[in-house]
């Protein structure tokens, strides 16, 4: 008995001292060998697992990724946890000032693609025409049929059930409620002014559901249900999407295409490089309303300065080939010229 | 002839031995597993403080009482959460204390002998299913199976009640409850088994030996005996449908108000806290979800002193029952 317990205690000492020896060599090491570790945004996640794939192969670096949720990666990279953050929203004034604390970090747009509405309305035709304002209608509770005036105008001749209006929301923090809320605050002062921009919002009425696939499973089994998800979900996932009105007056198919041309549209990079697609000029042919940029984050200074900068090289150089396949649009010239000057920043 | 003369004096030098060596150790690690334990409660409270302290003092106790959650304008409260806690956590201990007690009731005295085992072990698998997987089959199934049937069915009935007007939806408190009461029945249900079991078989031949019926003597035997039991095993499962949070979340439907519907959309404190940390925009929020994770802890503490005091004062009066009862006999 004395020999089980003291080989025991003799176990559980050695793990001890195991773990404690690896955790110590883990954060010792900053040379080049050890990897890149990221973590933030999920809309990112399959478009990163190619890049690590590909990225590891080509030269031999590793980059970790956890895909934890775009405030999960604003935190992780603002306790400097992690190498560089992922996410979704362009950082707040308040998240800068929070995360340039431990020293100056910055965000580069790295990745494209839109956020769309789906729906799931029977006697609905498809295709239903929507316009932004009255996705803010139907958002903040002033629109609750399918068969209003507001949606008759649009689809002249379509026959529209007299169907309940369920809006459906992510309750988690997301950066396609970001993108969602950015939009239809551009588009509705109502709107701005009675909820507002964010990643997570109170909107006045509807059901919130978590993730992509609680919204996608909510919106099936509701009729009258409408919601929004990341464009790639929705077209792998096959759901009903309406076609949203864009400033030209179209009502583009979402796509990577439609996302490419508003991306095309906007030549204007904010301070920060905070590009908002959501205000298009009428001159944007084709171009998807819904729009958004997705960022890294990355701190000037860091012990892995090196590794990093070479990564976000490749991710916004030879990386975005990817995009296409999995539902994100390549990158425009003039952002990857901007993304380009930035990285420059690191380690300098 | 050589164990003789190992035996007494080797024998009891290595036990001496043993004795020195082994109690000191038995004392130091098991004393040092209830120290990890007391440890892990202290920091975790000391942790979540410190993350809840910039909430705690821009709020500071009008928090419990604000009827709003809104990550833009900043102004976040407990409230509308504190009551989707409430109702969800007692409809679920409503429906499945007597659930389980009939259940209970069935599988010791009513149910054929071979029925006992499968039952119970069926009943014990309920609470082995992931939450995760009972909140998408809450989404899926159950959540329009109450907007399309349950819920019009008690709108037609009881609608002038309010809490059963308003429109029928798959999300909201009613549907998380039900959730909630499956979650917890097996757990409820395995106590109150066991406690049953205990019952004294002379009490129960006994009353039968009076002429009392079945029903009688569950009555009066089984259930008073067990009445400590039973308020233990609620307990434990009222701890559990207050801290639910993964499946909750799931099929509550993530709203920001008080509404007395229970077709209504909702929230609750685990709930919200599991569907908003992880991305929560900025630091107050985030002090703020830990705020109300320090509510949670402290409303967790509230129900085991409850469940305490309750289970010390029924405990007495089970000694007390048992030589009266007996002298009845």
């Amino acid at each position: 008995m004395t020999k089980r317990l003291l080989s025991v205690g003799l176990a559980l000492a050695l793990a001890i001292l195991v773990a404690a020896c690896g955790s110590s060599s883990g954060e010792s090491s900053g040379g080049s060998g050890s990897p890149l570790i990221g973590a933030g945004s999920t809309l990112v996640a399959p478009l990163m697992s190619k890049w690590q794939s590909d990225y590891a192969s080509k030269t031999e670096a590793t980059v970790t990724y956890g895909a934890i949720g775009s405030g999960g990666g604003i935190d992780q990279i603002t306790s400097r946890t992690v190498d560089f953050g992922a996410s979704d929203a362009p950082l707040s004034e308040e998240q800068f000032e929070e995360a340039n604390a431990k020293g100056e970090v910055e965000q580069i747009p790295w990745a494209l693609s839109g956020t769309v509405p789906a729906y799931n309305v029977s006697g609905a035709p498809e295709n239903l025409k929507l316009s932004g304002e009255v996705l803010a209608g139907i958002y903040l509770g002033e629109i609750t049929s399918w068969d209003d005036p507001a949606i008759a105008k649009l689809n002249p001749g379509a026959g529209l059930p007299n169907t309940k209006i369920t809006p459906v929301y992510r309750s988690d923090g997301s950066g396609d409620t970001y993108a969602f809320t950015n939009y239809l605050s551009t588009i509705s002062p109502e709107f701005k002014s009675k909820v507002g921009t964010s990643t997570q919002v109170k909107f006045p009425t509807g059901v919130g559901a978590e993730k992509n696939d609680g919204v996608s499973a909510a919106i099936t089994q509701t009729d009258g249900a409408i919601g929004y998800v990341g464009l790639a979900y929705a077209l792998q996932n096959e759901l009903s999407m309406p076609l949203v009105e864009n400033s030209a007056g179209e009502f583009p198919e979402p796509g990577v295409k439609s996302v490419e041309a508003a991306a095309d549209a906007v030549s204007k990079i904010g301070p920060n490089n905070e590009i908002s697609l959501a205000e298009l000029p009428s001159s944007a042919a084709g171009a998807y309303p819904i729009s958004t940029y997705t960022y890294v984050i990355a701190p000037l200074e860091s012990d892995k300065a090196e590794a990093l900068k070479k990564f976000i090289a490749y991710a916004i150089g030879a990386g975005q080939e990817f995009g296409p396949d999995l539902d994100f649009a390549p990158l425009p010239k003039q952002v990857v010229a901007a993304g380009k000057k930035a990285i420059g920043k690191i380690g300098s | 002839m050589e164990a003789g003369a190992l035996s007494t004096p080797v024998l009891r030098a290595r036990r001496n031995r043993k004795d020195r060596i082994g109690d000191p150790l038995l004392r130091g690690l098991s004393g040092l597993a209830a120290a990890v334990a007391v440890a892990a409660i202290l920091g975790i409270s000391y942790e979540v403080t410190k993350i809840a302290s910039p909430a705690i003092s821009r709020f500071g106790l009008g928090f419990l009482t604000v009827n709003d959650w809104n990550p833009v304008t900043e102004r976040f409260g407990a409230a509308p959460f504190l009551y989707g806690t409430v109702v969800t956590a007692g409809i679920a201990l409503l429906l499945a204390a007597p659930l389980s007690i009939a259940i209970s009731v069935y599988l010791t005295e009513l149910a054929p002998q071979r029925l006992r085992r499968p039952v119970a072990t069926l009943v014990d698998m309920l609470a082995a299913i992931p939450t995760v997987i009972l909140g998408l089959w809450g989404i899926l199934v159950l959540g329009p199976f109450m907007r399309d049937t349950i819920e019009p069915a008690l709108k037609s009935a009881f609608g002038f009640l309010p809490i059963f007007s308003g429109d029928p939806s798959a999300f909201g408190y009613l549907t998380a409850a039900l959730i909630l009461t499956i979650m917890i029945t097996p757990i409820i249900t395995s106590v109150t088994r066991e406690v049953f079991e205990t019952v004294p078989g002379e009490l129960k031949e006994g009353f039968y030996a009076l002429g009392a019926t079945r029903w009688e003597m569950v009555r009066r035997v089984v259930l008073p005996y067990s009445r400590a039991g039973i308020v233990g095993g609620a307990m434990l499962g009222l701890g559990r449908a207050i801290g639910e949070a993964i499946a909750v979340a799931q099929v509550i439907g993530g709203a920001y108000g008080i509404h007395a519907s229970l077709f209504h959309t909702g929230g609750t404190l685990a709930a919200q806290i599991a569907a908003q940390f992880q991305g929560a925009p900025n630091q107050l929020q985030r002090s703020s979800l830990a705020y109300l994770g320090l509510i949670l802890l402290v409303f967790a503490v509230i129900v085991n002193v409850i469940a305490r005091v309750i289970v010390r004062r029924g405990g007495l009066e089970e000694a007390e029952f048992t030589p009266t009862e007996a002298e009845a006999l």
